[in-house]
């Protein structure tokens, strides 16, 4: 199901003009049609390529 | 002139680096009215910096090939005392307390800064068309843009401004100028060569690399750049190489890749037709030529936009209330990324882990790829959509088509003039490596180079 952008928009207070969020609109949609497809064929069990990494100096 | 031939006038004294920075400095006043490359020209700075290269030259202290050289930085690296704009209004007035990692590493290798390129707003476009700045123009055509976001450095390269200038590549903004404008571009690694006190678009995507007019000074760029600096967490402890290609070259044996698939389906013929002679051009020299089916790019492309939307987002969050300050295309990236999920990123960056995989199973058939940078030559400034024979495209998205995957993956990629259009505009050939073969990418290149004349041919846009 297409995202509603608009209620995103006003849920999270954000101060983005409505014509701003029309242009938003049609950009967003085709590249969620695109990806929500990506997503859904993830293995389960696999992590971000983005890892956080605890320095040994960081206990010391 | 090329880098090592002004770095061989120099050691025999047939030219001083007062002179060439003189030179540079003259032919930027004259010409950047029109071109609108440079957003801050540093007249006294470079002309003193010159001096003392030159002296220093003749008390025998030898930096290296860039060693007296004008160059040019794009407006992101931060100069110490000197205005960094990233070519935004929210920044025209930031003055550095402190030189960039790149800045330091050229200033030690001698090179002499000559300005700030001017670039697309927050390096978060590819016209080069800034609204506080100025439009870049490319030099071959007035009415063209240069490419970005790295525009200004394209410009100055190709109208032969200076002999180098440092672009920063997100989603292609080194590459697509350098295929626009003619000149060479090399993203490097991510990794490879330090971020540190570059204003960022985005964490994880960010490269910076050099614009050259050869493939060898791209090379002797690289040398000078590459290295862990500990003030980039993202920066790699892998060891640096000589990059420079030797001057006889053999590519007998290098595993060409050709895709089938994906590269060539949306492109302008005269492209296809440089690029596929590009890989004959190689096959002649001996390598081999093979074709291949490289993984899902619209899905790598898919998967870089919603990567940099959010990150771009997070980072210019605390100046959105300023919408006043912002050009109207910058402004509609940063408000969508504001309304993509946390759950769309996290899971970005999980299909980048995946995407990774499927890349290496590819490094075990081929040891480069040659692809388009760009699917046509330079559009005109203000033109929305380009036109693939009766499909229309966004021209932004159709720009960084090729290019824009790459980042996520974090390859070295170099782009590199193969041919001109019938408008006589500059193609570019980009040849992609796995993680840290710069050296090869290079070695190929310079072997094209040394073969075909696509890098000597100036432009015909400017006097």
């Amino acid at each position: 199901m297409a995202k509603n952008w608009k209620t995103i928009a006003v849920g999270l207070n954000l101060d983005i003009p409505e014509s701003d969020l029309e242009k938003a609109q049609t950009s967003l949609d085709s590249l969620d049609k695109a990806f929500q497809p990506l997503v859904r064929i993830l293995p389960h069990d696999t992590e971000p390529a983005v890892m956080f990494q605890c320095q040994p100096e960081e206990n010391q | 002139m090329t880098i090592q031939e002004a770095a061989a006038a120099l050691r025999a004294r047939k030219v001083s680096s007062v002179e060439l920075t003189s030179e540079a400095l003259d032919r930027t006043a004259r010409l950047d009215q029109k071109l609108k490359a440079f957003i801050t020209v540093m007249d006294e700075s470079a002309r003193s910096r010159a001096q003392r290269a030159d002296a220093e030259l003749s008390r025998g202290i030898d930096r290296g090939p860039l060693h007296g050289i004008p160059v040019a930085v794009k407006d992101v690296f931060s100069t110490k005392g000197v205005r960094t704009t990233c070519g935004s209004k929210l920044f025209a007035n930031h003055v550095p307390d402190h030189n960039a990692a790149v800045v330091e590493r050229l200033e030690s290798a001698g090179a002499v800064l000559i300005g700030k390129t001017n670039m697309h707003e927050l390096a978060y476009g590819i016209t080069s068309t800034n609204p506080h700045f100025g439009a870049v123009r490319n030099p071959w055509d007035l009415d063209r843009i240069p490419g970005g976001s790295s525009g200004g450095s394209g410009a100055a390269v190709a109208a032969d401004l200076v002999f180098m200038a440092m672009g920063s590549d997100t989603g292609g903004s080194i590459r697509i100028p350098a295929s626009f404008c003619g000149t060479v571009g090399l993203k490097p690694t991510f990794g490879r060569v330090s971020r540190f006190g570059v204003l960022p678009l985005d964490f994880s995507l960010d490269h910076m690399g050099p614009l050259t007019h050869t493939v060898r000074d791209a090379a002797v760029t690289l040398n000078a750049l590459a290295g862990f600096d500990p003030r980039d967490e993202t920066c790699s402890r892998q060891a640096v190489e000589d990059y420079l290609p030797a001057k006889t070259i053999s590519i007998r044996d290098v595993r060409i890749g050709l895709p089938e698939n994906f590269y060539f389906d949306q492109a302008d013929p005269a492209v296809t037709q440089a690029v596929r002679r590009m890989g004959e051009t190689a096959q002649s020299l001996g390598a081999r030529l093979l074709l291949v089916r490289v993984p899902d790019i619209a899905a790598l492309n898919t998967v870089g936009r919603v990567i940099l939307l959010c990150e771009a987002s997070a980072l210019m969050e605390r100046y959105l209330a300023q919408r006043d300050n912002f050009g109207a295309d910058v402004l509609a990236l940063l408000d969508q990324g504001r309304l993509l999920p946390a759950t769309d990123y996290v899971n970005a960056q999980r299909l980048r882990r995946v995407m990774k995989q499927e890349f290496q199973d590819l490094w075990k058939q081929v040891d480069c790829l040659f692809v388009p940078t760009t699917p046509t030559s330079a559009p005109r400034i203000g033109q929305a959509t380009l036109k693939f024979g009766d499909k229309e495209e966004d021209a932004r998205l159709a720009s960084t088509r090729l290019v824009r995957g790459i980042n996520v993956l974090g390859l070295p990629a170099l782009s590199m003039p193969c041919g001109w259009d019938d408008l006589g505009l500059p193609l570019g050939l980009q040849i992609i490596g796995s993680p840290f073969q710069e050296a090869l990418i290079l070695r190929v290149g310079a072997a094209l180079e040394d073969a075909t004349d696509f890098g000597q041919r100036l432009p015909t846009g400017i006097a």
